[in-house]
């Protein structure tokens, strides 16, 4: 009885995973493995680079980095200090901009979670994370 | 031969029973701040169960929100120590995790990462936290949301302008719930202000920003 | 001719109609809530993310794989195939919703995500509890009642 059971339970766990399947095709534009950033709201800095002038870069690296070097013309924005720098930025910001937001590497996650909050709490449009984030900058000056 | 063969066996043996081994009570620590809270602190302890001293190579944060103290840089034998984690919430929110690596010269755990989760209470949860007009939009009122946490009541909020050209007002919306609604005098000129709003009976104060923006760029 | 015959007959037979609405009910409740879910993996997966619990890629397996699960044992309660393996795999799911609806609660953690997905945010907590014992209760009252049925 008990090995009916868990046959029983096998097959309609293996029979679930054909549309669990089904659907991770069907969305795998929406959603990337890797990280909660979906897909369509990373950027190359070739892409940033295109959109040019009108493109406002938001450094999300702790305020030493920040100091040290960031892309020219970039602001600040970090979650140690979110309700003093959100303002500052709010202040630049004008409807169409591009926002793009890069910090140490794409395996840190503060440029995620300032474009979260920017995209929730702000409820701004085009907001994007930096795919390779400032070594990529970097690496193409 | 025979005693060489057993005087190697016995070092070998006493090799294995020489190791150090630095044990950890929980490697995971869940914190629960206050609203008020600035800080949150974590107590990693340990004690050394081996037989031989054990030396903390380094101790760094996944951020450079979270320091990490460790009392002594060396550990005897039996003894005990725990390593402090002290996360800066600063303006975080919601379930927040954060990583300290410890590295030490124990062969048995040369590398350990102790985890801080810090669960942040929200008050209100604003949304949005921006409201804007473009130049020469009609200005009309638009309306913030704001949300009281479920572990908190909040029978009234209190809401300032800093500046006189945004005027606001603000509506009881059922259980936990306000409605602020958000005028500008007139769009033409590029002003701003920066909301306060305040629950009653608390120290903490959350922000929200009006502002008259320029008309979209061209794209 | 009757004697152990007649009682053999009876044991092998529950009431049928009661309990089948019971199954109907609860099959309801899981293909519903396995549906919404499936609606939008994307906004499931970034639920479960919220707790921290569990690494994002354990989520996006979670949020595309269990709806389904729910919604298949929903329907094998309805039709009666592969009845016991549904009741089980219902029972563990609604016992690990339960445990994980407790355990938010005792932590403080604001519940976005429970049964009924990204809809059911609002519910407080004794509603969720609540929402979850019911199911429960049912599912061991099916359990009980189908230990004496033939096995299927």
């Amino acid at each position: 009885m008990t090995s009916s059971l868990v046959r029983q339970a096998l097959i309609l766990a293996a029979l679930a995973l054909l549309p669990g399947v089904g659907e991770a095709i069907y969305f795998r534009h929406k959603i990337s493995w890797q990280s909660p950033i979906p897909p369509s709201e990373l950027v190359t800095v070739a892409q940033a680079h295109v959109w040019g002038e009108n493109v406002i870069w938001v450094d999300a690296r702790p305020d030493e980095e920040f100091a040290r070097d960031h892309v020219p013309g970039a602001l600040s924005l970090n979650e140690d200090r979110w309700n003093e720098l959100l303002p500052q930025f709010l202040a630049v910001w004008s409807p169409g901009r591009k926002i793009v937001v890069y910090c140490s590497s794409l395996s840190c996650n503060a440029s995620l979670e300032i474009a979260v909050r920017l995209r929730k709490e702000a409820q701004l449009p085009d907001v994007f994370v930096l795919e390779g984030g400032w070594e990529q900058v970097t690496s193409e000056r | 031969m025979k005693t060489h063969i057993l005087a190697f066996i016995l070092s070998i043996i006493v090799c294995f029973g020489a190791r150090a081994e630095l044990k950890w009570d929980k490697t995971e620590v869940e914190l629960h701040p206050t609203p008020a809270d600035k800080q949150a602190v974590g107590h990693f302890t340990y004690q050394n169960t081996g037989k031989e001293p054990i030396h903390f190579k380094s101790v760094h944060a996944s951020c450079g929100c979270t320091t990490a103290q460790t009392q002594k840089d060396q550990v005897p034998p039996g003894d005990k120590g725990e390593i402090t984690a002290t996360f800066t919430i600063g303006d975080r929110t919601g379930t927040q995790v954060k990583t300290v690596t410890v590295e030490t010269d124990d062969p048995a755990n040369p590398k350990t990462v102790l985890t801080l989760r810090t669960i942040i209470p929200q008050q209100l949860e604003i949304t949005p936290t921006f409201v804007f007009w473009k130049q020469g939009e009609k200005p009309d009122p638009k309306t913030i949301t704001v949300k009281v946490g479920k572990e908190f009541t909040v029978n009234h909020i209190k809401v300032t302008s800093s500046s006189p050209d945004f005027q606001t007002k603000v509506e009881e919306a059922g259980k936990g719930e306000f409605k602020i609604d958000v005028q500008p005098k007139e769009t033409n000129n590029l002003v701003a202000s920066t909301l306060t709003i305040q629950p009653e009976d608390s120290q903490k104060v959350f922000y929200a920003t009006a502002r008259i923006t320029n008309a979209p760029t061209v794209q | 001719m009757s004697g152990p015959s007649t009682l053999n007959v009876q044991l092998s037979t529950r009431p049928q109609f009661p309990w089948r609405i019971v199954d109907v009910i609860v099959a309801g409740i899981f293909i519903y809530a396995g549906a919404i879910k499936a609606l939008d993996p994307v906004q499931f997966a970034s639920d479960i993310d919220n707790y921290k619990i569990v690494p994002w890629p354990v989520s996006v397996v979670l949020a595309f794989y269990l709806p389904w699960l729910e919604i298949f044992c929903g329907f094998a309660l309805v039709v009666r195939l592969l009845y016991r393996g549904a009741l089980s795999i219902s029972t563990a799911l609604i016992l690990t919703f339960t445990f994980a609806t407790v355990a938010a609660k005792v932590r403080g953690l604001d519940i976005t995500c429970g049964c009924f997905g990204h809809a059911s945010q609002h519910w407080s907590f004794p509603a969720h509890l609540a929402t979850n014992l019911g199911i429960l209760a049912a599912l061991l009252a099916l359990w009980v009642s189908n230990r004496s049925a033939k096995p299927l």
